[in-house]
């Protein structure tokens, strides 16, 4: 009767369950909480959709600022779901940050037939870039929408999902998002729903353009195996973790360099976790001393403890998409060769998960 | 029982067939469902210390703890050895007892588990199956729990959710019927990440009718009946011990069937010893163990479909080993393969794999036997490798042992050209931080605006002296550690460790313990160093540096390498010097010619942070969390410069990344101490926003307070002779501690009145450790 009242919804057939599972990956950032999001669809396709549900994400360390994957199987009620690896192809694929988009491992297994939700920045018109080449991508503008109605992103990812999913309405996220967040923080709980229900009405179907149709993924098998890597796990290549771009860690801000303001104190470079701040001999004011020139980009994670430091505003806070091109960008001099490629993509690739106390802020309470 | 909590939990009432009437339905993983078992019992204690993939079992108990849902005693060890201890203590006082860990803690800890059981105390541990290391990895495989094979306790393997739950409760009851502990073993991450749907009972008192009351055969509190635990016992007498452990076992399999009988026709879902599927009339049989059984389960069907004669089994009890049950599985097939996730090097093939052949050697079996060893390191498991088992189960040329899913590497490619030049000593001797020795008598002519100098009470004793440290000077020294690392935005760990490098002019070796650092630094196949590296299990890193530097010293001594100095470094976490104390201590003691360097973020924050012995009083933490029945971390911060101290060693530091120079010039002065001298302890205050819960751009601020307050005061211990560095009420910066405390998110919720008298306590004890440092100036003065 249950899987009658499914059929009637038509999301049996919407989800073309005969063939087995409805498979959705969330591909995020530490810190926006698509963790709870892959939660809450596992949870309510379980409990208001009638179907069964398993959900989980990518495991690791606890960091912020590095991808994460959170990954949902939904499948018909009776069916126990016994496998338990990552889903290889998403019939749904939500993409929490534009950033992602350049990084191969979020288009593995990407088809045709895969949906795609993607996050936009305000105002965007397309979505470009795409490794894969989609049959149909949405996008919607989150970030605005969760800052609006004073939600956060995740609820409003989790809206647009529903309406991929073909739900008529979104009742059943309200549902979920009543039981999760109701009793612990009813305060919070009226923003998130006006987030979930304009996630739901506003994600739209965007022209694609540029899309670089490699359909390949990089993520092949490891350079190094066992007929060639140093025994016992031993790295000889010191300092190889200068090859990570970690610009995708950074959430929208970079600090910019006014060079002329600067008197070379020295606070930033003493406040930067990632180095970025590229000191050589030279003269300040007829003194020979050690002279800021720049800072290195591809390692700065926009925490901006060094604009907080600086005594004289030589370092402001700037909206990294007002600067595509940044003033006194300088890769770290200590290098002696150039590097053949940044990889594009956070330090740790398969690192997850946000602390308990982040994932209590993205439910929407006051830690 | 206390159904209004439980309902808090977003519970349904099952309808239908699919369950029976007593049971609700869970959307849990199965460290939440372990969890909820565990309440459900109603254990008298737990004793724990936190290790991926097993603390959330923990961390979930604490949250109904501190809402008043469960009475259970929690108690965080300072180490997987001490847990298991208080969880011994406790059974042998009659109490029902629980444990979790997984992998180097089990094998930490394992010596204890012999005792238990062969002194025969009941309880259960949950095993969280881990890859074992080194190299370190957190995520799932089998090597663990294979240490326990002949450790004496029954183990039951889960391989889905709704196992762990209905395991854990049949555990106990077995436990306490044969007098043995339990172990609940399920995959690491696979089974206890992964949420799902499950059952669970709706009245805690039919989990505990179902147990049954304990009944102790020899109370150990029973004053008036003394009994002597753990004898003294030799030939001819152990082996009768263990002869009626052996015993014990065989009973277990006799009644372990009746206890699975009696759950099913409770809950509906009926258990045996071993389990498969299509395998009466199968050619051939795959076994495996876990959560790789469930996901076989589904590719069975599928090649049944297309006709193939083919099976699968698992076992649920991985002791006592379900011998007859397994061979009346599996024994008529014509081809097995038994695959394994970990090996018993050099055994040809996994302990599942051995024990396998060995019952179908038993009862003559004419079964081909193959194994693979597969998964390793959490390496995940997909149909299709289910498929390929099947075929090279049935391929007559394919070895009887194999390894499934090696990588040889990419051809040509070797170690590249190096992106950087050679830290060499003179790249690193910038001249911005010098050291001179000075007699006592000069010590108070120290020219610092921030010392307050203190004239030692010796004035022969010669102390080191530091000046420079200027900040735009230290940016010509060469980074040590590489950018790229993976820690949070805004973190301290490495602001801290570069003030300290940048101190430090002469060549440096590392040694780190496992944390943050090491995870975000090392993330094969990159690395962020760029001098000699090596990491160490946290209960032993500075065992280990010693040895490190003792062979250099003598290699240098022999003419084998340059001489020359190198300060050798062990940086550890606050939760290494929690794990860590001893071997820091005994590191310590000896005197050994090194440094040992502490960041301390308050809370073991690599496995999502977790209450530490130097987490403030009151600060949440996922196994200190606030509740109707709990503030938070309930004992102070531990005092370890003052426990370092203590040893006697030349150099004691605190440093804080808010008074920079005063950071470098202690490092200068520590390095110098650690060459020459003996063992030198500097420790930091780590800024952690992930945790703390604050803005990663004000983390020095939030510094600066916990300096001014006087939570983390600015002090060195030289040649026993204690001098603050910094003392912000002479400065006019004084301010109290609640101001701190409510910069934070994790102890922000002091601030609020209804806590006034936790910041009282605090304040008092910030005040009592501050006024007895400056005593201690006082009398050297």
């Amino acid at each position: 009767m249950v899987d009658a009242l499914s059929r009637e919804m038509g999301l049996y057939d919407k989800l073309k369950l005969d063939k087995g599972y409805y498979e959705i990956r969330l591909e995020s950032i530490g810190g926006l909480g698509a963790n709870l999001c892959g939660k809450m669809l596992g949870e309510l396709g379980v409990k208001y959709l009638d179907l069964n549900s398993t959900s989980f994400s990518s495991y690791g360390s606890e960091k912020t600022g590095t991808p994460v994957k959170g990954f949902v199987r939904l499948c018909n009620k009776d069916k126990e779901i016994r496998v338990h690896y990552p889903v290889v192809e998403p019939d749904l694929l939500v993409v929490f940050h534009q950033a992602l988009l350049k990084d191969d491992s979020v288009w593995k297994g990407c088809s045709a037939d895969t949906a795609v939700i993607v996050a936009l920045e305000p105002g965007q018109e397309k979505v470009g870039g795409l490794k894969c080449n989609m049959g149909i991508v949405y996008g919607l503008e989150a970030q605005r929408i969760a800052i609006e109605t004073k939600s956060r992103i995740n609820m409003v990812m989790l809206g647009a999902a529903l309406k991929l999913m073909g739900l008529e309405d979104v009742e059943a996220g309200e549902r979920i998002c009543r039981d999760t967040l109701g009793k612990k923080y009813p305060e919070a709980l009226e923003g998130n729903l006006e987030g979930l229900r304009r996630g739901f009405h506003e994600v739209r179907l965007m022209d694609v353009e540029g899309t670089e149709c490699s359909n390949e993924s990089k993520m092949g098998q490891p350079v190094w195996g066992y007929e060639n890597a140093p025994i016992g796990g031993i790295n000889p290549r010191f300092g190889s973790t200068v090859l990570a771009d970690l610009s995708p860690s950074r959430q929208g801000f970079i600090p910019l360099f006014i060079k002329e303001r600067c008197i070379n104190c020295g606070l930033c470079h003493s406040t930067c976790p990632d180095m970025v701040f590229q000191f050589a001999k030279g003269q300040y004011k007829g003194k020979e001393m050690m002279v800021n020139q720049g800072l290195d980009y591809y390692h700065c994670k926009g925490c901006l403890r060094c604009v907080d430091v600086c005594p004289v505003n030589a370092l402001v806070r700037g909206v990294e998409s007002e600067h595509p091109n940044k003033e006194y960008f300088m890769a770290n001099q200590e290098l002696i060769r150039t590097p053949d490629y940044y990889e594009e993509s956070g330090p740790d690739g398969y690192i997850t998960s946000e602390s308990y106390l982040t994932e209590k802020r993205m439910e929407g309470g006051e830690v | 029982m206390r159904e209004d909590n439980l309902r808090d939990r977003h519970l349904d009432k099952v309808a239908g067939d699919d369950c029976q009437k007593n049971q609700l339905m869970e959307y849990a993983s199965g460290n939440e469902i372990a969890a909820i078992a565990i309440k459900q019992i109603g254990y008298d204690l737990m004793g724990y210390y936190p290790i991926t993939p097993s603390t959330q079992i923990a961390e979930n108990l604490d949250i109904m703890r501190a809402n008043g849902e469960t009475d259970i005693v929690m108690v965080a060890a300072e180490g997987e050895h001490s847990a298991a201890g208080i969880c011994y203590g406790a059974a042998v006082a009659g109490g029902r007892v629980v444990n979790a860990t997984s992998a180097n803690g089990l094998l930490y800890a394992i010596e204890q588990f012999p005792v238990q059981s062969g002194t025969r105390y009941p309880m259960v541990m949950n095993v969280v199956c881990r890859t074992v290391s080194g190299p370190l990895s957190i995520k799932g495989d089998h090597s663990d729990i294979m240490y326990l094979l002949n450790a004496g306790w029954p183990i039951l393997f889960a391989t889905t959710v709704q196992q762990v739950y209905d395991f854990n409760i049949i555990a106990l009851k077995l436990a306490e019927q044969v007098r043995l502990p339990v172990v609940v073993a399920y995959d690491g991450f696979f089974t206890s990440h992964q949420k799902g749907r499950c059952y669970r009972f709706d009245s805690d008192e039919t989990v505990r009718s179902f147990i049954g009351p304990k009944v102790e055969k020899y109370p150990f509190l029973d004053l008036e009946r003394p009994i002597t635990v753990g004898s003294y016992m030799n030939e001819p007498d152990l082996i009768n011990n263990r002869y009626q452990l052996h015993l014990a076992m065989e009973q277990v399999s006799c009644e372990l069937p009746g206890i699975f009988k009696a759950y099913g026709e409770l809950s509906g879902r009926f258990y045996g010893n071993v389990e498969g599927s299509h395998c009466p009339d199968a050619d051939t049989i795959l076994v495996l163990l876990g959560s790789s059984y469930d996901t076989t389960l589904e590719v069975v069907e599928e090649m049944r479909e297309a006709g193939e004669k083919v099976g699968v089994a698992t076992i649920h009890t991985l002791r006592p080993f379900p011998n007859k049950e397994l061979y009346e599985l599996i024994g008529h097939a014509k081809n097995i393969m038994v695959a394994d996730r970990q090996d018993s090097y050099g055994a040809g093939g996994g302990n599942l794999s051995l024990e396998v052949r060995a019952m179908l050697q038993k009862y003559g079996s004419a079964a081909r036997v193959k194994s693979l060893v597969y998964g390793l390191g959490g390496k995940d498991f997909f149909k299709e490798d289910a498929r390929r088992m099947f075929e090279l189960a049935q391929e007559e040329n394919a070895p009887d042992f194999d390894y499934y899913g090696v990588t040889p590497g990419a051809e040509g490619c070797s170690v590249e050209e190096s992106l950087f030049a050679p830290i060499t000593p003179e790249k690193t001797n910038i001249d911005a931080t010098k050291v001179e020795l000075i007699s006592g008598a000069q010590v108070d002519e120290v020219d610092d605006v921030e010392t307050e100098a203190i004239k030692p009470a010796e004035q022969n004793q010669t102390f080191v002296k530091a000046t420079g440290g200027n900040l735009n000077a230290v940016t010509a020294m060469p980074a040590r550690i590489a950018p790229g690392h993976g820690a949070c935005p805004g973190c301290g760990i490495p602001v801290n460790l570069n003030l300290l490098l940048r101190g430090i002019e002469d060549p440096v070796v590392f040694l780190f313990q496992t944390g943050c650092a090491m995870i975000v630094t090392t993330a094969y196949p990159r690395t962020s160093f760029r001098v000699p590296y090596v990491h160490n299990l946290f209960q032993n890193g500075a065992a280990t540096l010693s040895g490190v530097a003792e062979i250099c010293y003598r290699k240098q001594q022999k003419g084998e390498i340059p001489p020359g100095d190198i300060v050798f470094v062990m940086v550890s976490g606050d939760g290494g010097m929690d794990i860590g104390m001893g071997s820091a201590i005994g590191t310590a003691l000896r005197g050994h010619r090194l440094l040992i360097f502490e960041y301390d973020n308050g809370g073991y924050m690599n496995t999502g942070y977790q209450l530490s012995y130097s987490t403030p009083l009151g600060a949440k933490s996922s196994t200190s969390h606030v509740g109707r029945e709990q503030y938070g971390k309930t004992f102070f911060n531990k005092d370890m410069p003052q426990i370092m101290a203590a040893t006697g060693i030349p150099y004691v530091a605190t440093v804080a990344e808010s008074n920079p120079t005063d950071f470098i010039k202690k490092a200068a002065k520590a390095a110098y101490y650690a060459k020459t001298c003996g063992t030198a302890y500097v420790k930091a205050i780590s800024a952690c926003p992930l945790n703390w819960n604050d803005k990663p751009a004000t983390e020095r601020r939030v510094i600066e307070a916990a300096v001014n307050c006087c939570y983390f005061p600015l002090y060195e211990v030289e040649h026993g002779v204690t001098r603050l560095s910094y003392q912000p009420e002479k400065q006019g910066k004084k301010i109290p501690a609640v101001d701190w405390l409510s910069m934070m998110g994790r102890t922000k919720h002091l601030s609020n009145p209804e806590y006034s008298h936790i910041v009282e306590k605090i304040q008092q004890e910030i005040d009592q450790r501050y006024n007895s440092l400056k005593k201690k100036c006082e009398i050297d003065k």
